[in-house]
């Protein structure tokens, strides 16, 4: 199986400022990969690589299979950028047909049918759409040509909510398709639900891939139980597994990583009138990477 | 037509009916005076020589023979204003092409499709030429109307010769912005290089042929292969156009090469 996105010691230096240092990173047919970082990380100096718009300092890269300077390859791939500039005044469905046109493979009605899924209103002039709509504009060519692979530069910046389920549908239907989709973020949350892999950007470096579904298991959980009378805090001191561990008179508070068995079958001991588990947070795993001592140790997968 | 020549050619339309408007306004109004210069020329003559003394006069082209339908063709249409303004249209094409839209931001889109970079760049450079070419025969049918009209007795052949070369400078400056924007990806040094070549060449050569001093620089202004042949007088300088061609395939050449090796909207 060959990789869909391959960087080998892929880097950028603009002039002496570092955008990205040394990325080594395979992304295979049909995942999903959340590609996170703070601002000023170097996702969008990695995606501006790959789509070649800009030469790296050293290393290599290779889309589909091909250089990146393959210009063929392109048409085979959907591009959002993270700084989405349409200008002019052709309204926007003339634009997406100019588009259609030059890429090919874009099925009849198949414009119009995103435009529905998205409500985007392709009758304004480029120049003249709002935020939102210039977004969805921007999704709409991304997705139009069926491509084998979706780089999508902070593809919800600026959708409302309701949009951005649509698209994190679209999303899920690309991978449901077998297709490849890279995606970046600086918040865990907007892809946590789509992606099955992500790979963690600081200071212009990769600090960690992560398995979406491994991390899920190993992520913290906050734990609250309420009992009909108080009990003893040595109950739940040296649980495998259970942490900060406080007890308030009838209630308990601790946090708990991977199974919940040990905790649930010491609480049975006494009489839960009330239970409150949160959903895994990995936002906190992830802000562990996003600070200073970001362990190094983890880079790979 | 290629996709993006298209598409192109649709942005520049409403720039290209606008210069073309003003363009012909500017050439209807002097040309429509010709017959009260034609019916009084020693007064003209004199007047034109007391406004422009010295070497405003060579940088006039000269003045002579001004009240004749050719000397006034070329001192009004061919000499200065109109090629001003056609290079200022051509260069604000030019820039259009990679510059503009790279600093807007929207060549990024446009150089994620299937289309490699020397091809965009030749591509938006067709676009441009068109455009060009579209406003320089426009102009020409209507500068060969207005002289006939007009009663200048100047053969159409000759018309068709100096605006031949109207084209070729236009096109060679428009390139040259074009080329500037793809090298550097900015604008308003496209424009001003490219303008001030412009300026300096047309000095140099209006100027150097009185003044020995600058002379021998005649050669690198552009300006010299559209002027010293008088095609308005003389019929078509052949040479010199090709001249001028050859250095705008060079330029275009260039332009593709450099755009080819660099980053882009850095
Ligand atoms: N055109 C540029 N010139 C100089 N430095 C740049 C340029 N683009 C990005 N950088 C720098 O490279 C680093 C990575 O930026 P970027 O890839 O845009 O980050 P992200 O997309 O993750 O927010 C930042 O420190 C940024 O300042
Ligand atoms: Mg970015």
């Amino acid at each position: 199986m060959t990789a869909v996105v391959e960087a080998e010691g892929l880097t950028k230096f603009y002039g002496r400022r570092k955008g990205l240092e040394d990325l080594t990173l395979q992304i295979q047919p049909g995942e999903v990969f959340g590609y996170l970082g703070p601002n000023g990380a170097g996702k969008t100096t990695t995606i501006r690589l790959l789509l070649d718009v800009i030469r790296p300092t050293s290393g290599r890269a290779t889309v589909l299979g091909a250089d990146t300077r393959d210009t063929a390859v392109r048409a085979r791939i959907g591009y959002l950028p993270g700084e989405l500039a349409l200008e002019g005044r052709d309204r926007a469905h003339d634009f997406l047909n100019f588009m259609a046109d030059v890429r090919g493979g874009v099925s009849r009605g198949r414009i119009d049918e995103l435009a529905e899924r998205l409500d985007a209103d392709l009758s304004i002039r480029m120049g003249q759409l709002s935020k939102g709509n210039k977004q969805k504009v921007g999704l709409i060519q991304a997705f139009m040509h069926e491509p084998e692979l979706l780089i999508l530069d902070e593809p919800t910046s600026g959708l409302d909510p309701l949009v951005q389920q649509e698209f994190l549908t679209m999303v899920r239907e690309v991978r449901t398709a077998g297709r490849t989709v890279l995606m970046s973020s600086h918040v865990l949350a907007e892809v946590q639900n789509v992606a099955d892999r992500v790979g963690i950007v600081r200071g212009g470096r990769l600090v960690a891939v992560e398995d979406v579904a491994a991390l899920r298991e190993r992520a913290v959980r906050h734990v609250e139980f309420h009992f009909d009378a108080p009990v003893p805090t040595e109950a739940f001191e040296g649980l495998p597994g259970v942490r900060d561990v406080v007890v308030t008179g009838a209630s308990l508070r601790c946090t708990i990583d991977g199974r919940p068995d040990a905790l649930i079958k010491a609480a049975a001991k006494f009489t839960v009138v009330h239970m409150v588990s949160s959903e895994p947070d990995l936002e906190e795993i992830f802000l562990t990477y996003y600070s200073e001592e970001a362990p190094r140790a983890r880079v790979g997968a | 037509m290629p996709a993006l020549v298209h598409k192109t050619l649709r942005d520049y339309r409403r720039s290209v009916i606008g210069w073309l408007i003003g363009i012909s306004a500017f050439l209807s109004l002097y040309l429509s005076i010709y017959p009260s210069i034609r019916n009084n020329p020693e007064f003209y003559q004199q007047a034109a020589l007391s406004k422009y003394p010295g070497p405003l006069k060579d940088l006039m082209g000269g003045l002579a023979d001004i009240a004749s339908g050719t000397g006034y063709l070329q001192t009004v249409v061919y000499q200065l204003l109109v090629p001003l303004l056609l290079i200022m249209f051509a260069m604000t094409l030019g820039t259009r092409a990679i510059a503009v839209p790279e600093e807007e931001g929207t060549l990024e889109l446009t150089m994620t499709l299937p289309i490699d970079r020397r091809r965009l760049v030749l591509e938006r450079w067709a676009a441009f030429a068109l455009s060009l070419l579209a406003v320089a025969l426009v102009t020409m049918v209507l500068v060969l109307a207005l002289a006939a009209v007009g009663g200048l007795k100047v053969p159409a052949g000759n018309i068709v010769a100096a605006h031949a070369g109207l084209f070729l400078i236009a096109l060679f400056f428009g390139t040259l912005a074009l080329g500037l924007g793809a090298a550097t990806g900015k604008r308003a040094l496209a424009l001003a290089v490219g303008g001030g070549y412009a300026v300096g060449g047309y000095v140099i050569e209006t100027l150097g042929k009185s003044v020995d001093a600058i002379s021998w620089l005649r050669w690198v202004s552009p300006f010299h292969y559209y002027l010293d042949g008088r095609p308005v007088f003389q019929g078509w300088p052949v040479g010199d156009y090709l001249v001028l061609l050859g250095a705008t395939a060079v330029l275009a050449m260039t332009a593709m090469l450099a755009f080819e090796r660099r980053d882009v909207g850095v």
